[in-house]
């Protein structure tokens, strides 16, 4: 017993370590020969776009099926048929490193806000911009205002609201931004609650910090809220904006449990028709 | 002309119905984004709200310098001031 938890907890380091190098270069390679063709045989900006993010979701999916092969992770969604609509706010807690990398391979075609620096890599600055997703480094003005054009188009958004991955063990802090879009755009939010056991891929921990078990993540997919719910005519935004973060504070720390609500169980009882993986 | 003391209240009174910010929470010392939860867009519409007020308009340049409750009513006295002596210095054409 004791060897065999030894042989496990090697085995998936080593397929941890080994996912990850092959992320990183598969990201690279990528970059420098699937994009650029796609970027070359697609006539104008749009179609580049969903052809590039079609091919972000077939890479996070081979990715997720090699972690998942290997035993390094496992995951289960439910409430899937619920991501099939376009043109809402997809809004999620962040627990892990890969929360995004499921999302992704969860949704046809979705734009995301993406951090700085990968807009200086000077290899996946190109596929980023032919997705074109959001650069966080825009005025927030500025991010919301495009952001919100781009739901009222028809395309789908994820957003984080807490900014970043979430502080284990401590209540949710969520920005406004999120909410400031859903509002701006007018669209139905979609809540995704991500529950990562045992945890792992935090933001205090490096990568090589394997949990004792392999983790298992589950994605639960709630009910769409329209924003207008939370816009009475003749309140300010400003105002509107916090009500709804408000909102989501209480949702997810709900369905993660993450205040002192824990032990209600709201995400286990959710979980009930799961399909695995 | 109003005295920083109107202005101070007026303030007030538009960030309790902006933002719905407890209104003992608003001294002159309190800061806007760490003490009374402004962030960057909160902030902009809080600059459009105070131009339909006051008929003046704060620059966002000068607003980026600004931190406390305080600066902004420092910031809208010294509008009034100088458009108050531009008027009497040279009447408008």
């Amino acid at each position: 017993m004791k060897l065999g938890r030894k042989l496990d907890y090697g085995w998936r380091l080593l397929g941890t370590a080994f996912s990850f190098a092959c992320f990183g270069l598969g990201g690279v390679l990528l970059s420098v020969t699937l994009f650029p063709l796609i970027r070359l045989v697609s006539h104008d900006k749009d179609s580049t776009r969903r052809r590039i993010q079609r091919a972000m979701q077939h890479s996070f999916r081979v990715f997720l099926w090699q972690m998942t092969f290997l035993g390094v992770i496992s995951y289960e969604v439910s409430g899937r048929e619920r991501l099939a609509q376009r043109g809402r706010l997809i809004v999620a807690n962040h627990p892990s490193l890969i929360d995004v990398v499921l999302l992704i391979a969860l949704l046809p075609e979705v734009d995301c806000i993406v951090k700085q620096a990968l807009w200086r890599n000077p290899f996946l600055r190109w596929p980023v911009a032919w997705a074109d997703y959001i650069p966080n480094n825009s005025s927030a003005e500025e991010m919301v205002k495009s952001a919100a054009a781009n739901l009222r188009a028809g395309r789908s958004l994820i957003v984080f609201p807490e900014g970043t991955r979430s502080v284990p063990g401590q209540p949710l802090q969520m920005q406004r931004g999120a909410a400031r879009i859903a509002l701006a755009a007018g669209v139905e939010i979609l809540p995704v609650t991500i529950l990562c056991e045992p945890s792992t891929l935090t933001k205090a921990e490096p990568w090589y910090h394997i949990p004792p078990r392999r983790a298992h993540w589950r994605l639960l997919v709630g009910k769409p809220l329209p924003a207008a719910d939370y816009a009475p005519a003749g309140m300010p935004e400003a105002l509107a904006a916090r009500h709804l973060t408000e909102h989501f504070v209480n949702y997810f720390s709900d369905s993660t449990g993450a205040t002192a609500q824990a032990g209600r169980g709201a995400g286990a009882a959710m979980a009930s028709n799961c399909t695995m993986h | 002309m109003d005295s920083k003391e109107d202005i101070h209240n007026r303030l007030k009174a538009v960030l309790v119905e902006l933002f719905e910010i407890e209104p003992a929470k608003i001294t002159p010392e309190a800061n806007l984004y760490q003490d009374l939860g402004i962030d960057s867009i909160d902030a902009i519409d809080l600059l459009l709200r105070l131009k339909e007020l006051t008929g003046r308009k704060i620059q966002p340049e000068t607003f980026k310098h600004v931190r406390t409750v305080a600066d902004v009513t420092e910031a809208i006295h010294a509008l009034q001031t100088s458009e108050a002596a531009a008027g009497s210095a040279a009447p408008p054409a």
